[in-house]
């Protein structure tokens, strides 16, 4: 269905979204378009603002002592270097100091990058290319494009790692949850431009995840790509 | 709202993997959100399943939270209230309650959160503007957000046409957002 450019759908879409009435294909659709247009995620965030306030009113109702037992087991050890050994596998383990985590904001594709960062990842197994990834020098958007349309993950989350020379993994975002299974294009927003963000990376992978993404920080499932990260220019 | 909601400090330090910031985040917000669940849910087995994911989920997306879009309640609150009707849009296999998990299900058209809502020091514009609306709209409303109803089960709460309690909600809304709005301007 094509409802962009349409500012009063957009906005009923927002609300009832927001709500809770939307429900079904429909609200499965709008959570795509929410993705891909910042627009239609700030008209949902402001009506949630709206909203939210009813909740306060809810009875409050004290959670049994297990719950937050069971929250903190799924959060691992505090400490970020589980199962390192995936790591160790490639050659890149760790020492330094880990940057900031990226922020992941999927935003429409505006522009093809020109000169900049370019990223070729592929499946060890199959030595084929799965994804192609360039960042312009003075832009903090990556763009990630899918060349393999078999990607998909079920109930797991892809996540993007840089690999810095001498330092640990740095997580760059998601570029996969189960919610957008067989994407092919996407934009993840880094907290600072290409050239200070992939500068010292020679590497970039892709680990599969829990849902939301590494619990811990550093990656914790197997390594599914990888590939050399490039200065174009 | 304001940035002296410790809150924001609290979350900040998530952001930086500072685990007793996510433990006292979760001592103050906890019982809160375990009501929100409860009340849509109805029961405690599936709103203690859902608040464990919702909790992990805002452990690892507090990175990316933005103070300028939402108060963090408000960011909280709707990746609770979001995780609860993805979970009640699951096909699962209906369980027997039988340990008596199941919350008795209380209707918004009785006093409850809607009637609680003036009292709500950060509420008092939206309980106002609440008001301003027609019985009908405010009840679709309420039953919506509080006990997440969908149209259609709105539909056969209220004995309805489908189409009359869209029309409900879809006007409902309208005016909720200009009485906000002409409040703020106030």
């Amino acid at each position: 269905m094509n409802y962009k450019n349409k500012p009063e759908l957009h906005e009923r879409l927002a609300a009832e979204y927001a709500l809770g009435t939307l429900r079904g294909a429909a609200r499965a659709r709008f959570k795509r378009w929410m993705r891909e247009d910042g627009s239609v995620a700030r008209a949902v965030a402001e009506w949630e603002s709206r909203l939210a306030p009813m909740a306060s009113s809810v009875a409050t109702r004290r959670p049994p002592a297990r719950l937050w037992n069971e929250i903190e087991a799924r959060l691992g050890p505090a400490a970020s270097s589980r199962r390192e050994f995936f790591w160790k596998g490639l050659g890149l383990v760790a020492g330094g100091a880990a940057a900031a985590v990226a922020v992941m904001t999927v935003l429409p594709l505006l522009q093809r990058p020109v000169a900049g960062y370019v990223a070729l990842l592929s499946d060890p197994r199959t030595q084929k290319p799965v994804l192609m990834i360039t960042a312009r020098r003075n832009d903090s958007e990556m763009q990630i494009r899918t060349l393999d349309p078999a990607i998909q993950v079920a109930d797991a989350s892809l996540e993007l790692w840089a690999l810095p020379k001498g330092g640990k993994p740095r997580s760059l975002g998601l570029i996969s949850d189960s919610d957008r299974p067989g994407f092919n294009r996407a934009v993840l927003r880094m907290d600072a431009v290409a050239d200070r963000t992939l500068s010292d990376v020679p590497m970039l992978a892709v680990s599969l995840e829990p849902r939301g993404g590494s619990p811990t920080g550093a990656p914790t499932g197997p390594v599914l790509y990888s590939g050399p990260c490039v200065k174009d220019w | 709202m304001s940035p002296a909601d410790p809150l924001h400090g609290l979350l900040a330090a998530c952001a930086q993997r500072d685990r007793d910031a996510f433990s006292r985040l979760y001592q103050s917000t906890s019982a809160k959100l375990y009501g929100v669940a409860v009340r849509i849910l109805r029961r405690e087995d599936w709103a203690e399943e859902v608040l464990q994911e919702c909790y992990v989920s805002i452990w690892t997306h507090a990175p990316e939270y933005r103070a300028a879009l939402a108060a963090p309640m408000t960011w909280m609150t709707s990746i609770v209230r979001n995780r609860c009707l993805d979970w009640l849009r699951r096909p699962r296999p209906e369980v027997a309650d039988e340990d008596g998990t199941v919350v008795e299900s209380t209707e918004s058209d009785n006093p409850g959160p809607l009637a609680e809502l003036e009292r709500a020091k950060d509420a008092q514009a939206l309980a106002r503007c609440l008001q301003g609306l027609e019985a009908k709209q405010r009840q679709a409303i309420a039953l919506a957000f509080y006990d997440g109803l969908s149209h259609s089960e709105l539909a056969s709460h209220l004995r309805e046409p489908l189409g009359t309690v869209k029309t409900w909600v879809r006007r409902g809304l309208l005016r909720l957002k200009s009485c906000l709005e002409l409040q703020e301007q106030a």
